[in-house]
């Protein structure tokens, strides 16, 4: 039980803790004004390691993965943005990108359709002093030609699964996998592909993707 | 100069650690001053009958809490610098449960625990070592038990950000959830002494009239 003393000390600070949580919703954001400052040298280290980017495959594994952190950012337009997005990608459009306050422990990965106006936003970020920044490196144009079609041209070992594992984030998004080239099938050549059904790969190019018309009739700036 | 300290590069590991053995030692001489060294304290918890760990606890947070965001709003601190914990759902809530259980029955928790086998008490030293065992235990058998701790994630949640409220919103709505809840435990805490005191009374005044009739 509280002893009058006790009690004396307690009603000053109940009504501090009260005033300050009242004027608290009034208050504004606790996250401080956003002043940035750029180390040229790091950057410049930092995009000569290519570490300032990521592939369309590499962004398609994180946001399979379910990668925790990960946020993908769509600087375009809102008109561009509703025509056609990455999945799970937010709307942030360059001009409001610089207000927000993003943690330290996510990962941000921003596009755009070229890939121009996202590496210019990634600048804008680290000289935020955000870290754990990247930009898709080919833009939109690279995820729909990487991952929502990709394409068979390379026929080695090598080249063959690399193709089947972006055959599986493909599918995984929805997208047509295409092998164009005329292969001589044999036993040891087959192109072993996931399949949605039991057919073969057409050595007939498919249909482009719908969401590839409609990018292009959005497209406007090319960056 | 702003904090973190120790993010903004003003601190190294060694002046880190340091700095953290006095909040430590500290916040060990705060609990240790609120009786909560004690596990029949903290068991009269469970009880409701002293309500000192909640209110201590609470006003832990509160004060916290208010610092961190007037310091934020005042620019002292860089709250984008503050490491928040990931959140796993399943795992840190079966941990909960398991974290309640040992409270529960060992009457005390971590922090306590730490206070009690400082200051001599017995069960303070065997929570100690069992938190010590088994913290080596899940060290040791973590990459079997890797899978279930990293399921559910759910990243970095706030508050703010799990009810899609503005931050300022949030700190009022628990402050008034702390201030009422103090008012609650009061009341709680109070009810059984005058419950008490009734009994008391009532069975004075019928050994006294019993004592009368004998007498007559």
């Amino acid at each position: 039980m509280s002893t009058g003393r006790d009690n004396r000390m307690l009603r000053p600070l109940a009504v501090a803790a009260l005033v300050l949580g009242i004027l608290a919703p009034f208050g504004g954001s606790p996250y401080r004004a956003r002043h940035g400052a750029i180390d040229v040298a790091a950057l410049a280290h930092t995009v000569a390691r290519e570490e300032d980017h990521v592939t369309a495959l590499e962004l398609a594994q994180w946001i399979k993965d379910r990668r925790p952190g990960l946020r993908v950012l769509d600087v375009r337009s809102a008109e561009e943005y509703a025509a056609f997005h990455i999945p799970q990608a937010e709307h942030m459009p360059l001009d409001s990108l610089t207000a927000i306050a993003f943690r330290a422990d996510e990962t941000l990965v921003l596009y755009s359709e070229g890939g121009t106006h996202a590496a210019q936003a990634w600048v804008f970020l680290r000289a935020l002093g955000n870290r754990n920044v990247y930009f898709l490196r080919g833009g939109l144009y690279e995820w729909l030609e990487q991952v929502m079609n990709p394409t068979l041209a390379d026929t080695s070992a090598g080249g063959r699964a690399a193709f089947a594992h972006a055959a599986v984030l493909s599918r995984y998004f929805g997208g047509v996998p295409r092998s164009d080239l005329h292969i001589r099938p044999s036993d040891d050549d087959a192109i072993r592909l996931p399949k949605r059904g039991d057919s073969t790969q057409s050595a007939v190019p498919l249909p482009k993707h719908p969401v590839a018309d409609r990018l292009l009739q959005v497209r406007r700036r090319g960056c | 100069m702003s904090a973190p300290f120790f993010e903004l590069g003003y601190f190294g590991d060694g002046t880190g650690l340091l700095v953290a053995l006095v909040i430590g030692v500290a916040f060990g001489w705060c609990l240790e001053s609120a009786g909560l060294g004690s596990a029949r304290k903290l068991a009269a918890q469970f009880y409701l009958t002293d309500l000192t760990v909640f209110k201590v606890m609470f006003s832990a947070v509160i004060t916290a809490m208010l610092g961190v965001f007037w310091l934020g709003r005042l620019g002292v601190l860089d709250l984008s610098r503050v490491y928040v914990p990931e959140t796993y759902l399943l795992p840190q809530l079966i941990g909960g449960l398991v974290f309640g259980a040992g409270f529960a029955i060992g009457g005390l928790c971590p922090g306590t625990s730490c206070v009690a086998a400082v200051t001599g008490r017995l069960d303070g030293v065997a929570l100690v070592l069992g938190m010590w065992s088994g913290v080596l235990a899940t060290g040791l058998g973590f990459p079997a038990l890797q899978g279930f701790y990293e399921s559910t994630p759910r990243g970095a949640l706030t508050l703010p950000q799990a009810l899609h409220l503005p931050y300022g919103v949030v700190v009022s709505l628990v402050v008034l959830a702390a201030l009422g809840g103090f008012r609650a435990a009061e009341w709680l805490e109070a009810r059984p002494r005058a419950a008490l005191a009734a009994n008391h009374s009532e069975s004075r005044a019928t050994s006294r009239s019993l004592a009368g009739g004998v007498q007559a």
